[in-house]
């Protein structure tokens, strides 16, 4: 036993076993509790925020995307569609597990995209992306090239997704209106934004769990989300008017030089349906990130050209891409921008409706009213001597005369009359402190005085009164003017505007459907059927008798503003002008309001800038142009027959009092030549449309002469002088604009020197081009 | 249980055994088995989809069945070693330090590359990494060096120079090899079975610091020290693989919850978390058997090294004690690294966890080394004169 005893003394060193027990402690149970405690916190505390982020990692969205709305116009022409395109995606990750032969990927793709292969290669090595694009929106034949070379090569990592590329058949007619799409397919402009959540639909989703490199799971789930077709919006817009505008601005803008682009627009007045709003200088959605005006894109051009010719990661190379970038978004923005709602403009004389309105409305003046205007006054409480436009005076006026000669002074007078306090609170119920809440997004309500400016005159003078009674030095928005001046003619009921009448399902259910708002009642009805008659006698004998067309009853006010806060280089207020015409018909019954403003006609062309001369006709051709086709009716005086259209018959094979009593019927009269009892042709052929009063020549058992003649250069011709040289070559004439006996040419529909047969009608417009204002 | 009766000797059998035989620890045995059995179960959960992926969708037991095989290979092992008397070890430690350095020397010339890593060599077709034998040899000479110095491992020459200069001679081939992780394992491994022999622990403070200066030296020379702790302290923000393993890892464990998604219902196993099947396979315990049956496991390990260790305290010898200790030490660390570098606690290195790891290699060497322990518990109440004769 002793033995036993010394073994238990070697083995029982009491150190060593002390020190053991002491490491079965630390390495047994110490050392574990981190581990637990940290278990425990990722496992209980952050258990939802690792099971999330954990099925983010595990999940795939696959999405599936929603067809993009229609935007239609109210006759459901397309204005907006989609067409299916594809994007070629890598995921560079994939393609690194797969081995793929990235340099061979890269060329082939290249060449089938016309992209450089080293680009593609660079996405192709970001492993850390599951995602890169290299094609964006390209078309099924591209697609499919690329789908076979997958197929063939067996490569695992480049992908084809659907995508979808909106597509606007009419180019850049009404573009700002309609605005255009990103690249992700988000209306970013106009109607594509303001109603993108309605016209986007909602993208539908296909959720699974899935393994790293696409391994299936077994224990995996799957939910589905519908995708929704996005609704489709039916506009007010009417393409046909939206044209004539249009064309009738482009006109205007190369007749007078215009230099900064003109904005105009068409409203029912009576529902504030907007049926043509026009910025030019335009763009075309197709191609939204293009220049479209031609002097602009020129000079970008130049300013790249230039920054190109430093070498690269040069200063001056740097600084020039810079300035270029923000050049072309200047560019780009001012394209884009619809600035019949977005930007404000002084609006000059045509602001005066609303003054004569309100002072008629509450009684400060009535017709009788006598105004007096010696070119120059001055006004109670204004520092300066006011002048009038025309610095003669136009001497002792009434009311209607105040109006249709546009004068300053006698405005200057009926707003002293009617108080601050009375203007101000008109101008607040026109609706021009306020958003006309149309539905476009970034619309903006102009800059007008503060009240107190208006109506403490003791203070402040009558300086704001004044000016902002005839539409100086205070800034609206085209529409806030034209809801305004149609509140006037309407009855006086200020209108909500609106560009959406419906929005309708991909099932053709009405989503949404936009009735006519009233808002607020502003003149009495008496009041707005004499500024009718008023605003009709600026036309008819006023300073828009530019603006005359046959057979309508037009009304309207012109306007020549200078821009007071737009200044040159040197700090001098530049001399810059818009010129604008805001014309209504017919006034018997007012329906549709027209508005064309000029930005900055050029004084190269001699034309005298105002709104009369330039304007006035614009509007009146728009006119002439739209309201037939708006199906408004004719109503010609016994003065203006001449201008009225009238289309021949065929009379071939009538006997001569048949033909002659239809001719009397449709206000012509007969010339017959032969002595038959039938006619055997007739000049102008049926079909042609001829004035009024107009002679037909009917022929008895003889043929017709038809020679080709040339037409004449009628511009500067007054009605007499193109009448004469019309007869001469018997051809006809439709005039239309100013009728007094100095007004001359200066359009005519087919072009000097063209052949035409004896008996065609040639259309002339006559301006006077003397007008002002 | 076939085994337990071969281990189990019921009659005295064993020429060099003169009392009752009592046989090996059950409850250790018990504990090795069970661990054994959860942590196959686990390797075939974990390496499901990797093996599927693999063989093209053909086999999931690909990794199954290699670590089957070797868990039989290292049973048989372990069994065979359970029956050899723990003081055989003690003559051949210093051949055993020799082969292991001429292994580890080898590995350098014939050495076959995996995943980057000069660190396997092939042997009549059998691969396997020398730097498992080295960590066995290490601690049996530890052992040896520890009961022949006796008290005297307290003086410095013994207990500090004396099992220094036995560590730098394995650590000088690791290095050369790179092994990081096996130098990292051994150096504790080493520190532990010093402290146990008696060397003062300011020896083993300051060689500790000394370690961990060295580290911090190196680790900023190679100019990546920012991003290792960025991908430690911060995995979302590391876009290197090492941050993407721990975020991996991360979501593995923490989505399983209290739980768990359920035995082999791991998501993260399809290919998001890289090594799911060897170093991280505890992550993927976490997702499947929750906190509950992270705790259970962690709780078996706990129990193994207890009982390892109570074996040790009944050892026969101070050199088996010190074996014994040095051998449950060497899993202990294991085991405690690898959860530490899994719940990201400590910065990532290669350690695996024993028994359920992927590896053929460790773990029928782990296997044999449990064997070692079991003779051990054979041997504990074994008689003096056993004592004498070495």
């Amino acid at each position: 036993m002793g033995k036993k005893r010394e073994y238990n003394r070697i083995r029982m060193d009491s150190g060593q076993h002390r020190r053991i027990t002491g490491v079965a402690i630390f390495l047994g149970v110490l050392a574990f509790i981190p581990v637990i405690a940290q278990l425990c916190m990722l496992m209980v505390r952050d258990y939802d925020y690792y099971a999330q982020l954990a099925l983010r990692n595990q999940t795939r969205t696959t999405k599936v995307t929603a067809d993009r709305g229609v935007i239609y116009d109210r006759n459901m022409n397309i204005l907006a569609c989609s067409k299916s395109v594809e994007n070629v995606y890598l995921d560079p990750h994939e393609l690194k597990q797969s081995k793929a032969d990235i340099p061979a990927i890269g060329q082939k793709l290249g060449e089938i995209l016309e992209l450089d292969p080293q680009w593609i290669c660079e996405q192709a090595k970001d492993i850390k992306m599951r995602y890169k694009l290299v094609a964006a929106r390209i078309d099924e034949a591209t697609a499919s090239q690329i789908r076979e070379y997958i197929n063939a090569q067996g490569i695992s990592g480049i992908h084809i997704e659907p995508n979808s590329q909106r597509y606007y058949p009419y180019g850049s007619l009404a573009a700002q209106v309609i605005g255009f799409t990103n690249a992700s397919n988000t209306g970013s402009e106009g109607i594509e934004a303001a109603y993108n959540s309605y016209l986007e639909g909602s993208a539908g989703s296909v959720i699974t769990t899935k393994g790293n490199n696409e391994m299936d799971m077994p224990f995996s789930y799957e939910s589905y989300v519908a995708s929704k077709q996005g609704d489709s919006v039916v506009l007010t817009l009417d393409m046909t008017v939206q044209a004539c505008l249009e064309k009738q601005m482009e006109l205007a803008i190369a007749r007078y030089d215009v230099q900064n682009g003109a904005f105009g627009m068409v409203m029912n007045v009576n529902t504030g349906e907007i049926l043509a709003m026009a910025t030019l200088g335009s763009y075309d959605p197709n191609n939204y990130l293009e220049v479209q005006d031609l002097q602009s894109a020129y000079e970008l051009e130049n300013m790249r050209m230039a920054y190109l010719m430093n070498p690269k990661d040069s200063q001056a190379y740097i600084d020039g891409e810079s300035e270029y970038r923000k050049a072309l978004n200047a560019a780009l923005l001012k394209q884009w921008r619809n600035r019949c709602v977005s930007d404000g403009y002084e609006p000059g004389s045509t602001f005066k409706v609303m003054t004569m309105a309100a002072a008629l409305d509450c009684g400060a003046i009535d017709l009788d009213t006598d105004f007096h205007c010696a070119g120059a006054e001055q006004i109670p409480g204004r520092a300066q001597r006011l002048h009038c436009w025309r610095s003669t005076g136009h001497g002792a006026q009434k009311t209607p005369q105040a109006l249709q000669n546009s004068c300053n002074l006698a405005f200057a007078h009926i707003a002293l009359k009617l108080g601050g306090e009375r203007f101000y609170d008109y101008v607040e119920r026109f609706g021009i402190l306020e958003k006309t809440g149309i539905d476009l997004s970034g619309e903006s309500k102009g800059v007008f005085f503060s009240k107190e400016l208006v109506t403490n005159t003791d203070k402040w003078g009558t300086a704001s009164l004044t000016s902002g009674s005839f539409g100086q030095t205070f800034k609206l928005t085209p529409l806030q003017l034209v809801r305004g001046i149609s509140a006037v003619v309407n009855g006086g009921y200020l209108m909500e505007p609106y560009l959406v009448s419906q929005v309708m399902d991909a099932d053709g259910n009405v989503v949404l459907q936009q009735e006519p708002t009233v808002l607020r009642q502003v003149i009495k009805e008496e009041t707005s059927k004499t500024m009718c008659s008023l605003l009709q006698s600026v036309v008819e004998e006023g300073t828009a008798k530019n603006a005359k067309v046959a057979g309508f009853a037009i009304g309207g006010k012109t306007g020549t503003s200078e821009k007071i806060d737009v200044f040159d280089e040197n700090g001098q207020r530049v001399q810059d002008k818009i010129v604008s015409f805001v014309g209504v018909a017919p006034m018997d019954n007012p329906e549709y309001i027209v508005l064309v403003a000029l930005d900055t006609p050029s004084r190269s062309t001699g034309i005298y800038i105002s709104g009369g001369v330039m304007a006035a006709p614009t509007v009146g051709a728009v006119m002439a142009d739209i309201l037939p086709y708006l199906e408004v009716k004719h109503n010609y005086t016994a003065e203006d027959a001449a201008g009225r259209e009238v289309t021949v018959e065929d009379f071939t094979g009538l006997s001569l009092a048949e033909a002659e009593s239809r001719l009397k019927e449709a206000g012509l009269t007969a010339q017959t030549v032969g002595t038959g009892e039938t006619v055997t042709g007739q000049i102008p052929l049926a079909g042609n449309v001829v004035p009024g009063n107009s002679q037909v020549i009917l022929y008895l058992g003889e043929q017709p002469d038809i020679r080709q003649v040339a037409v004449p250069d009628f511009t500067g011709m007054t009605r007499q002088q193109a009448s004469d040289a019309a007869g001469l070559l018997g051809l006809y004439i439709l005039v239309s604009g100013n009728d007094e006996l100095d007004a001359v040419v200066t359009a005519q529909s087919t072009p000097p020197n063209t052949q035409v047969p004896v008996g065609t009608t040639i259309k002339l417009t006559f301006a006077d081009t003397k007008a002002a204002d | 249980m076939a085994l337990q009766s071969l281990l189990y000797a019921k009659e005295n059998r064993r020429p060099w055994k003169n009392r009752a035989d009592e046989g090996v620890d059950r409850i250790f045995l018990f504990l090795l088995l069970l661990l054994l059995g959860v942590g196959l179960v686990m390797l075939y959960s974990a390496s499901y989809a990797q093996s599927h992926y693999d063989t093209g969708y053909t086999v999931s037991t690909r990794y199954l069945q290699k670590q089957g095989l070797c868990a039989l290979i290292g049973l048989g092992g372990m069994v065979v070693l359970s029956r050899i008397p723990p003081e055989f070890w003690l003559r051949w430690a210093w051949v055993l330090y020799g082969i292991s350095i001429a292994l580890l020397l080898s590995v350098l010339l014939f050495g076959e590359s995996v995943n980057g890593a000069k660190r396997w060599i092939n042997i009549a077709g059998l691969q396997f990494q020398p730097s498992e034998i080295a960590k066995f040899t290490l601690i049996v000479l530890f052992a040896k060096l520890t009961k022949d110095f006796g008290k005297q491992a307290r003086e410095f020459r013994r207990g500090v120079l004396g099992f220094g200069a036995a560590l730098i001679g394995i650590l000088i081939p690791l290095a050369l090899e790179k092994h990081l992780s096996a130098i990292m394992l051994m150096g504790m491994v080493a520190v532990v079975m010093m402290f146990v022999a008696g060397t003062h622990p300011k020896w083993l403070l300051a060689g500790i610091g000394a370690a961990v200066l060295f580290v911090i030296v190196y680790v900023s020379l190679m100019g990546y020290a920012g991003d290792r702790i960025t991908a430690w302290r911060h995995p979302e923000q590391d876009p290197s693989d090492t941050g993407y393993q721990i975020l991996q890892s991360l979501y593995a464990i923490g989505s399983g919850g209290l739980f768990g998604l359920g035995l082999g219902k791991s998501r993260q196993k399809y290919l998001y978390l890289p090594f799911q099947y060897n170093d991280y396979i505890f992550a993927i315990i976490c997702e499947e058997l929750g906190l509950v049956g992270a705790v259970l496991i962690i709780a078996l390990f706990a129990l193994l090294i207890l009982r390892g260790y109570w074996i040790a305290l009944h050892g026969s010898s101070r050199f088996q004690t010190v074996l014994a200790a040095g051998l449950v030490s060497l899993i202990a660390v294991q085991t405690i690294l690898n959860l530490g570098v899994v719940t990201n606690l400590l910065p990532s290195t290669g350690i695996a966890l024993p028994f359920f790891s992927y590896g053929g290699t460790a773990l029928a060497v782990n296997l044999g080394e449990m064997g070692i322990v079991l003779s051990i518990s054979h041997y504990r109440n074994s008689t003096a004169q056993q004592e004498e004769i070495i």
